[in-house]
This record gives C-alpha cells, sequence and structure tokens, in this order.
C-alpha cells in the first residue's frame, strides 16, 4: 500500500502565557496514512491529539518535523502547489452547529466549497451538489433548507460534503461523532466506511471513544502528552495491548452488560495527565505507571517492535506482551 | 434499603413556555425510588431526562415557564405547585446536584475552600469556622490530594475530574437524602470517569443516599444503576431493573440502542448497528407511539393511540409499546 501521507518527527509547541513555560503539544510525533484505509488516533483530552490533526492541515504551525503528503514535504511548496496540496487534506470538525454558517441553506453551503475550487458553471455546480448531497445520504430537498433547520447528524453530513467537494484524498476527522446522539452515530460512522471504500479517501480518525475506534479503523495511534506510545493494527492494539497505558485506557470502559461490568476489575489509576508545561522526566507515563522503575524516569523510553507493525514505547513491552498472552 | 420510599413521581408532565413556543418535554412520567438506590434515566438529547429531575426543583432556564403537573413527592412533601422558599429549602439540603459541567457550576472567582464551606453553612447552620473544617473533611472525603493546599486553588487552577470531585463535595456538603447528577462524567475522560463512578458509588453507600443519574452512557448505567428508566420523547419507553432491561430488553427503542452500542466480538471494519431516522423534534405531544416511524416492528395503528406503559412477560419490567402490549 501507497503511503498518502506522512508525519515525521512533528514538534508542535504553544508559547506559554507569562512566567508559563511553553507546551510541547505535539512531541516528535511520527504516523503514516495509506490510502483508502481509516487510521484511529486515541488518548485523554489534551493529550494532542487535536493539534496533531491541526497541524497536519495547516492550522496550527509546527515548530519542526515534516508532513509529507503523496511524497512531496509540504515545506517544500508554496503558492498554488502549496493550497493545492493543502485541499487534497481536509478536516471534519466535531461540532457541526459550530462549523457551518446558520444562514446559508445546505446548497449555498457547499456551492461556497466548490467556487474556492474553481468550478465555473452554475449548471457544473448544481449537478455536483447533488452528487455530493446524494453522497452523504442527504435527500436532494435538503438543498433549499438553512442549515440550522437540520439535526445534528444532518449538519455533520452536510460539513462532510463540504470536505468531499474539493476531492480530497485525506479526511483529519477530529471526533466527528462525538457531539450526536448513540441511535445517529452509527449512520455517520457507516458513511465513513462508505467513503472509503467508494472514494479511496484515506480516513485520520481522532476520537476518544475507544470502542468506536476499534471498528472502524484498520490501524491505530494512541497517544499521551503528545508522544504515540503505541501504534499497530486495530487487532494488535486492541488484541493484545503492550503499553501499559494502552492497556489502562482500554481497561477503563465500562462494558454495557451489567453482569460482566459488575464483576469486572476496574484498574486503580494513580492521578490525571500531567500538566504538559512540566512533564515529567523519562518516559512521560512513569507517574501513573504501575510499572515504573528508577530507569523510567531517567531515560527515554525504547521503541520496541513486537511485529513490523505494532511499535511500543515502553521498556516492558515485550513482558507485557508474554503476560498478556499467558493470561488469555 | 428501607421499605418507604424516599421519592415518588407519579404523572409528572411538564409543558415548557416560551415567548414564541410551547413544548413538552416530560409527557406523564412515573418512577419510586429508595433510599441507598440508583435509578438511572436514559434517552437521548432532547428525551426529557434533565428537564424531568430539574423542572420539579424551580431550576429552569431563564425566560422559560414551566407549567409544571403531575405529583412529585419528597419524603412527604409535594414539589408540584410548591412554593419557592419551600423548593430553596431542599436544593442543595436534602437533595443534591451535580452538574455535566463543572467549570460552568462552579464560581470561578472563589477559592473552592469557600464555595464548599459557603454551602456547609447554609444548610447545616454552622459557624464559618466549622463550616472551613467540614470543607477540609469534604475535600479529603473527595479523594484530592494535599487538601489544605486544595482549599486555596480556583477551579481554573483543577483538572476536570477534580473540578469534578468538588462538584460532588459541594453537592454533598449538606449530607443530602437525594443526589441527582445529570451526566456527571461525561465532559471526563475514561480513566477519570472509572474513578469518579467509584468515588460516587462510595459516598452512596456511606451515606445511604438514593440517586438519580442522567445519562447517555449504558456502560455507566450498567455500572452504576439499580434500576433504568428510558425515554424517549419525553415518554418512558421501558423501566425495570439494569440487569433485566440492558440484558433483555423489551421495548424496540431499548433493543436498538443496546443493539447501536459496539461489541469486542464485532468484526474490526464491520459496519455499525444503528437506528435508522431522526429522534422527533419536540413540539406538541405526539398521537401514538412516538417511536413508530423508526420501529422495525411497528404494526397498523401503533401511530393512532398512546401506548401505556404495561407490566410485560416479566413483572419486574415496564414497557409502553403497543406491539408488546396487545
Amino acid at each position: 500500500m501507497k503511503a498518502v501521507l506522512e508525519v515525521e518527527h512533528l514538534v508542535t509547541s504553544f508559547p506559554g502565557v507569562g512566567r508559563g513555560k511553553t507546551v510541547r503539544a505535539v512531541n516528535d510525533v511520527s504516523i503514516v496514512l495509506h490510502s483508502g484505509e481509516i487510521v484511529g488516533l486515541v488518548g485523554e483530552s489534551g493529550c494532542g491529539k487535536s493539534t496533531l490533526g491541526r497541524s497536519i492541515v495547516g492550522l496550527e504551525k509546527p515548530e519542526s518535523g515534516r508532513v509529507i503528503f503523496d511524497g512531496v514535504d509540504l515545506g517544500s511548496l508554496s503558492g498554488n502547489r502549496l493550497r493545492a496540496a493543502r485541499r487534497a487534506v481536509q478536516y471534519v470538525f466535531q461540532d457541526p452547529y459550530a462549523s457551518l454558517n446558520d444562514r446559508q441553506t445546505v446548497g449555498e453551503a457547499i456551492d461556497e466549497a466548490l467556487i474556492i475550487v474553481g468550478v465555473a458553471s452554475k449548471a457544473e455546480r448544481s449537478a455536483r451538489i447533488g452528487q455530493l448531497l446524494d453522497q452523504v445520504g442527504l435527500a436532494s430537498a435538503v438543498r433549499d433548507r438553512f442549515t440550522r433547520e437540520l439535526s445534528g447528524g444532518q449538519r455533520q453530513r452536510v460539513a462532510i460534503a463540504r470536505s468531499l467537494a474539493v476531492e480530497p484524498r485525506v479526511l483529519i476527522c477530529d471526533e466527528p461523532v462525538s457531539a450526536l446522539d448513540l441511535s445517529i452515530r452509527a449512520q455517520v460512522m457507516n458513511l465513513f466506511l462508505d467513503l472509503r471504500d467508494q472514494l479511496g479517501v484515506a480516513c485520520l480518525f481522532i476520537a476518544h471513544d475507544l470502542a468506536l475506534v476499534r471498528q472502524a479503523a484498520t490501524r491505530v495511534y494512541v497517544m499521551y502528552l503528545g508522544k504515540i506510545v503505541e501504534g499497530g493494527g486495530s487487532d494488535e492494539v486492541y488484541g493484545r495491548p503492550s503499553h501499559p497505558y494502552t492497556q489502562m485506557l482500554l481497561a477503563s470502559v465500562p462494558e454495557a452488560d451489567p453482569m460482566i461490568e459488575r464483576r469486572r476489575k476496574i484498574p486503580l489509576i494513580k492521578g490525571e495527565i500531567p500538566s504538559p508545561t512540566n512533564p515529567p522526566s523519562g518516559c512521560f507515563f512513569r507517574t501513573r505507571c504501575p510499572l515504573a522503575v528508577g530507569e523510567c524516569a531517567r531515560i527515554e523510553p525504547p521503541t520496541i517492535f513486537l511485529t513490523p507493525t505494532h511499535r511500543i514505547a515502553c521498556r516492558f513491552a515485550n513482558e507485557i506482551a508474554q503476560k498478556s498472552l499467558t493470561d488469555a | 434499603m428501607t421499605a418507604e420510599p424516599i421519592l415518588i413521581v407519579k404523572d409528572l408532565t411538564i409543558d415548557l413556555l416560551t415567548a414564541h413556543t410551547a413544548v413538552r418535554p416530560v409527557d406523564s412520567i412515573s418512577y419510586q425510588l429508595r433510599r441507598g438506590e440508583t435509578l438511572a434515566i436514559v434517552g437521548e438529547s432532547g428525551s426529557g431526562k434533565t428537564v424531568t429531575c430539574f423542572a420539579p426543583l424551580g431550576l429552569m432556564p431563564v425566560g422559560v415557564k414551566a407549567d409544571v403537573s403531575g405529583s412529585v413527592l419528597f419524603e412527604g412533601t409535594e414539589l408540584v405547585g410548591a412554593n419557592e422558599e419551600t423548593l430553596r429549602s431542599l436544593r442543595g439540603k436534602s437533595i443534591g446536584f451535580i452538574f455535566q459541567d463543572p467549570m460552568s457550576a462552579l464560581n470561578p472567582a472563589r477559592r473552592i475552600g469557600h464555595q464548599i464551606a459557603e454551602v456547609a453553612e447554609l444548610h447545616l447552620g454552622i459557624t464559618p469556622r466549622a463550616a472551613e473544617a467540614r470543607a477540609l473533611d469534604l475535600i479529603k472525603m473527595v479523594g484530592m490530594s494535599d487538601p489544605n493546599a486544595r482549599l486555596k486553588q480556583y477551579p481554573h487552577e483543577l483538572s476536570g475530574g477534580l473540578r469534578q470531585r468538588v462538584m460532588i463535595a459541594i453537592s454533598i456538603a449538606a449530607e443530602p437524602k437525594l443526589l441527582v447528577a445529570d451526566e456527571p462524567t461525561t465532559a471526563l475522560d475514561v480513566t477519570v470517569q472509572a474513578q469518579i463512578l467509584r468515588l460516587l458509588k462510595e459516598i452512596q453507600a456511606r451515606m445511604d443516599m438514593a440517586m438519580v443519574l442522567i445519562t447517555h452512557d449504558m456502560g455507566v448505567v450498567a455500572g452504576a444503576a439499580d434500576r433504568v428508566l428510558v425515554m424517549y420523547a419525553g415518554r418512558q419507553a421501558e423501566v425495570g431493573p439494569t440487569e433485566k432491561v440492558l440484558v433483555a430488553p423489551r421495548h424496540p427503542y431499548t433493543m436498538g440502542l443496546i443493539d447501536a452500542i459496539p461489541r469486542r466480538d464485532d468484526a474490526i471494519g464491520s459496519r455499525f448497528r444503528g437506528l435508522s431516522g431522526l429522534p422527533p423534534i419536540l413540539g406538541a405531544p405526539i398521537k401514538g407511539c412516538a417511536f413508530t416511524p423508526r420501529c422495525r416492528h411497528s404494526v397498523e395503528g401503533c401511530g393512532a393511540q398512546r401506548p401505556p406503559l404495561r407490566t410485560t412477560a416479566d413483572p419486574a419490567v415496564m414497557a409502553a409499546c403497543p406491539v408488546l402490549n396487545a
């Protein structure tokens, strides 16, 4: 499979306010996206997952590192060529109530995007709007409705149609269904699966809902305090989580079956995510880690590959993986 | 658990009147709650779960007039139609509240120690000094590290999880008999959610408190609630013991909701299960069963008459479904 988007050693920092220190929201992150693939990016709030997404599309300016689209480093481009590359990577925002203009009709909202791409004739644009609405599963009758008249799920579909108007190769979806009701979520999730299959779009799916990501994504990255701590196939990361943080995260998700949930041993988790202005020395997770030893405070954890695709930033990854095998 | 219910809600109906519109977010809700018991009220946005709990206590957004009918008996006191004074004496004292977003519920300009002590002083009638000591106890009780330093901090200095712990400390300051928790963990991360739910359970057991837990997360219901009430379009769809309703749901809406939860044995990359169609828009009361347009099992006649809540084949579970009832 060909990589459509590669992120290499990306660092994005925010200056501290007043005496505050600089926050490295994205700290040396490398990830890959292939065409026609949904890749999950999970982690707790404040871990930097949205900043990573925003840095990829240029909404934040990375301090160092590279974003490579279709083999070309975006940092080496400027002018029209940069704009064209940027256009191919679109962002879908979490809140469809904030991302659409209330005073536009659905047709106008999509038309705006088509004008920017330079679809010249009105007839062509109109045909394309009909096509896009069909693609996102909306009846063409909604074209003349104001976006404010639509439900959350419908609005998110319009937002997706707008991103698709520019024929992107990559969608960065930042919690695209977390503002939607449970009964509507499945409909929008299935739309992403369809877009992947029909258009071959690659999706970076940023979410905190681990169960949702497991089902939708073929690969997943787990982020903690600006760093990727574990990455691999969904079957690997969910089936054999080998970073203590991933294990903790997965064990915290409640089960909807009361028989399982009441017997479940909820892991005793120490504290909360530390302040990113002052991250711990060595391994960032060591302050909450049940396995931490003295060495973890001194040296950054090595990256261990359990398989060619399954990577973990923890010195104990092999032992953890072994143990989860014998436990299972 | 004592036999006598602490809260008896009967045929609660609420009409909300703004300058332009009239809607009925709560339509004939009935339930009971005993000490030490937790009832989860589950539903999607707009299903009326929050209004059900807050309107009878006089907690409504500004500019909205709530027309409340039916009966809400709390420890023998009728809340429907009660004057503001009666309601005020209950709020925060015998009935505690936790809201979804602790940041908007806390005063950003006051130290958290003050905010907790204030409630203790007001409702327990103790001296400011005693109230401060009480605040310190409460901070310890909700499991915050370095309690003395915490008292002097402002809400913005705390993480979301710690803020919610402060909210819990405030809500239990006057040792309420009933705690109403509206999506207490929705704004929190899963790891913190587990901690907060455990804390709520511990406190509930210690104080033998009844709890109404408003949530949309079936995982939270499974772990925390004894009974569950499923709401759809302001009405009760199904109500019964958690282990029965979540494992063998009977109402087609409950079935759909539970079926929509991704499961561990779902294949990676497989399609998501969900309900078709859209939830109804709040408006005038719906004539028949409100779920009819989305229901897989609907038959002719479902839309004609509103189904009453009836006992199902399992006497502990009640559901309002014309097909089940027939």
